[in-house]
């Protein structure tokens, strides 16, 4: 029975390819092995093709290899006695394969007898049989139905139209929430405004502070390596102070608060969600709204204009150094020029995008965050859609704000 | 429901170990607090063992060490016979494979379905095809007391017994030698609770499984234990049947098994007479 031991009966649910196996391979003389552990599961069949018996240990483990044996073997006719007594181990991983091959015989017009199973044995394949999902049933679990084509393009368009709503909705909560705490201003709660300047605000100077640096470094470098050609060094100052102040200050300040703070407000939020912790205050009365979400909106508009003034002046300085070291253009030259180079407005046009920058990361950052439901995965999924939509909005906004800018003619 | 009738039944699988788990003076620190020194306790082939004990006192870390999850800071534990100290990562998961384990709160995957949360260690340990595995997970979850319905449901859509159940069938999923249920009547309600003690009954005759479970409900330890193991001074005070215990001389055991609520849940258990 060599050519047998080791095989693997198909069945289970691929029963149609079942069958015997063909008469010259089947060795004669093997005698069913027989041991504590067994070895895998397999099966081999008598001479005559008429007993089907049993070997190994038919269990979950020992299962995983078992496979395909069954091809191209003509079936017997009549009665097939399955012979359980070389059956080392049986879990009702087992028994369910042992159900499915009864089954698979029976549908095929064979009738199996099966002989050799112990009373304890037969107790746990009588209960496998009582509990096995019936073949005609079906698995269930298919019904999800994944569109395709236009249809997937119809709904994915509802469902951005779908989130462009609701996020305008929550915007406008947002809003009339914040008019409330306009009338009542005590009642908004500032100590946690005040930690999300502190966690949002003081504690992003050193990263800001690098980054404003370097970038910084790079304008001076950059357009200094073009200047000198035409020997107007002096107007990296105006290039550098310009650029900074009006458009890469505000913008790198919200990019990294939108990456630092907003990804975070997303998490905790979702998190909460989660916990039904949001249920909890709403249960106590507490609006979400009011504890969650404002503080952080406040403390932004607070934080933020406050950081991107920091980054332009860390850029600036940025840029004076790298003008010191290769451009000859000393300090104290560079801040006589800067005077000259900008006006006020060019600081104000550039921080009054802050604000608008700031309310937009925190709404969107809370909003994801509210969005969450289940568990784990989701929280991952709406905290990384936060960072990328706040970033896609400021980049947005501050376009919007070049073209108000141009019409208004600053 | 005593020894005698446990050890007929014999897990049906692999390599019979006569005591799945024994555990030799376990001591367990974190910092300069012990919750355990120089524990011992062995579990029987074939039974159904109840760790009690009040809150705090330390079941679920011993529950913890017992299944490779945490290390005691000194002592031994020995899984089906082999000793767990000096396991490499392949044996210590070819021993894990052979428990289930029910987490107090279920830990099912949520992003997963109930039956792809079965199917998850059925994928992970073996190899077998696809549809035969959803054939066995189906069948875990009927085992387990749920129809197919519940099958393509996420667990946040699923009620709390059903929820402990879909756990359940996870944890049955290998065909485990040995059972371990971390507070399985836990946010149950009554009827809940009482179901799936005699599904844990139910499942233990048929599958022949071993049980270890931490329960603070003494109806269940009426109905469900053959031995309940009570854990106080940071070991194992004492060991016994329900009424040996509750007739326990130790002031210790018997203020906590012979309290007005102990006393009415042994005069409606099922398990006696």
């Amino acid at each position: 029975m060599a050519g047998t031991a080791g095989s693997r009966p198909a069945f289970g649910s691929f029963a149609r390819r079942v069958t015997p196996m063909p008469p010259e391979q089947r060795v004669p003389g093997a005698a069913p092995e027989k041991g504590p552990s067994g070895g895998p599961a397999r099966f081999e069949w008598s001479e005559d093709g008429l007993t089907l018996r049993l070997l190994g240990s038919w269990t979950t483990a020992a299962l995983s290899t078992l496979d395909g044996l069954w091809g191209g073997r003509e079936r017997p006719v009549g009665t097939v006695t399955i012979d359980a007594t070389g059956l080392a181990g049986l879990d009702t991983a087992g028994a369910l394969l042992l159900h499915r091959l009864r089954e698979d015989l029976e549908g095929q017009g064979i009738s199996p007898r099966l002989v050799g199973l112990d009373e304890r044995r037969a107790d746990l394949l009588e209960l496998v049989v009582a509990r096995a999902q019936p073949r005609s049933a079906g698995l269930p679990g298919g019904g999800i139905h994944r569109p395709r084509g236009l249809e997937r393009v119809g709904r994915v368009t509802l469902d951005w139209a779908g989130e462009g709503m609701a996020m305008l909705s929550f915007g406008g909560a947002v809003s009339l929430a914040s008019l409330r705490a306009l009338a009542s201003p005590l009642r908004v709660r500032w100590r946690q405004v005040l930690q999300v300047v502190e966690q949002d605000g003081v504690r992003a100077l050193l990263v800001l502070g690098m980054l404003s640096f370097l970038l910084g470094v790079v304008i001076a470098y950059q357009s200094g390596v073009q200047l000198r050609v035409y020997g107007g060094n002096l107007y990296v100052v105006d290039l550098v102070t310009i650029t900074v102040l009006r458009e890469l200050g505000p913008m790198m300040t919200a990019i990294v608060v939108a990456g630092r703070s907003g990804s975070a407000y997303a998490a905790q939020i979702g998190t909460m969600q989660v916990t039904e912790e949001v249920d909890a205050l709403r249960s106590i009365g507490v609006a979400p709204l009011d504890l969650l979400v404002l503080p952080k909106v406040i403390g932004l508009i607070i934080a933020l204009p406050l950081l991107t003034i920091f980054a332009d002046v860390v850029s600036v300085v940025g840029a004076m150094v790298m003008s010191a070291l290769m451009l000859d253009l000393s300090p104290g030259v560079f801040v006589r020029r800067i005077p000259e180079a900008v006006t006020i407005s060019s600081l104000m046009t550039g921080l009054a995008k802050a604000p608008v920058f700031a309310v937009t990361i925190a709404v969107v950052g809370c909003y994801q965050g509210f969005q969450v439901r289940g568990g784990a995965d989701s929280v991952g999924r709406h905290t990384t859609t936060s960072v990328v939509q706040a970033i896609v909005l400021v980049l947005v906004i501050d376009a919007a704000f070049s073209v108000i800018y141009s019409w208004m003619g600053i | 429901m005593d020894g005698d009738h446990a050890s007929e039944i014999g897990g049906s699988t692999v390599l019979p170990a006569d005591h799945p788990v024994e555990m030799s003076g376990i001591r367990t620190c974190f910092g300069p607090t012990c919750i355990h020194d120089n524990l011992d306790l062995t579990v029987n082939r074939g039974e159904i063992l109840a760790l009690v004990g009040a809150s705090g006192c330390g079941k679920s870390v011993l529950l913890r060490e017992m299944i490779l999850l945490a290390r005691p800071s000194a002592g031994q534990v020995r899984l089906f016979g082999e000793k767990v100290g000096s396991l490499d990562g392949a044996e210590a998961n070819r021993l894990r494979r052979r428990i289930g384990i029910l987490f107090q709160q279920g830990a099912l995957f949520n992003s997963l379905t109930v039956l792809e949360n079965i199917s998850v260690p059925l994928r992970e340990q073996t190899d077998l095809p696809l549809p035969l595995i959803r054939d066995i997970a189906l069948l875990k979850l009927r085992l387990a007391g749920l129809t197919p319905d519940a099958a393509p449901k996420y667990p946040s859509q699923l009620s709390g017994g059903m929820h402990k159940r879909a756990a359940l069938a996870r944890a049955l999923a290998m065909d485990p030698d040995l059972l371990v249920l971390d507070e399985p009547g836990t946010g149950l309600d009554p009827a809940g609770a009482d179901a799936l003690d005699e599904l844990i009954r139910d499942l233990h005759q048929s599958l022949g499984l071993t049980v270890v479970m931490t329960t603070h409900d003494l109806d269940t330890l009426w109905r469900v234990s053959h031995r309940v193991a009570f854990l106080a001074e940071r070991r194992i005070l004492a060991t016994g049947t329900m009424e040996e215990l509750s007739e326990s001389a130790d002031p210790r055991v018997a203020s906590y098994f012979q309290g007005p609520r102990a006393r009415a849940a042994r005069s409606i258990s099922w398990n006696r007479g």
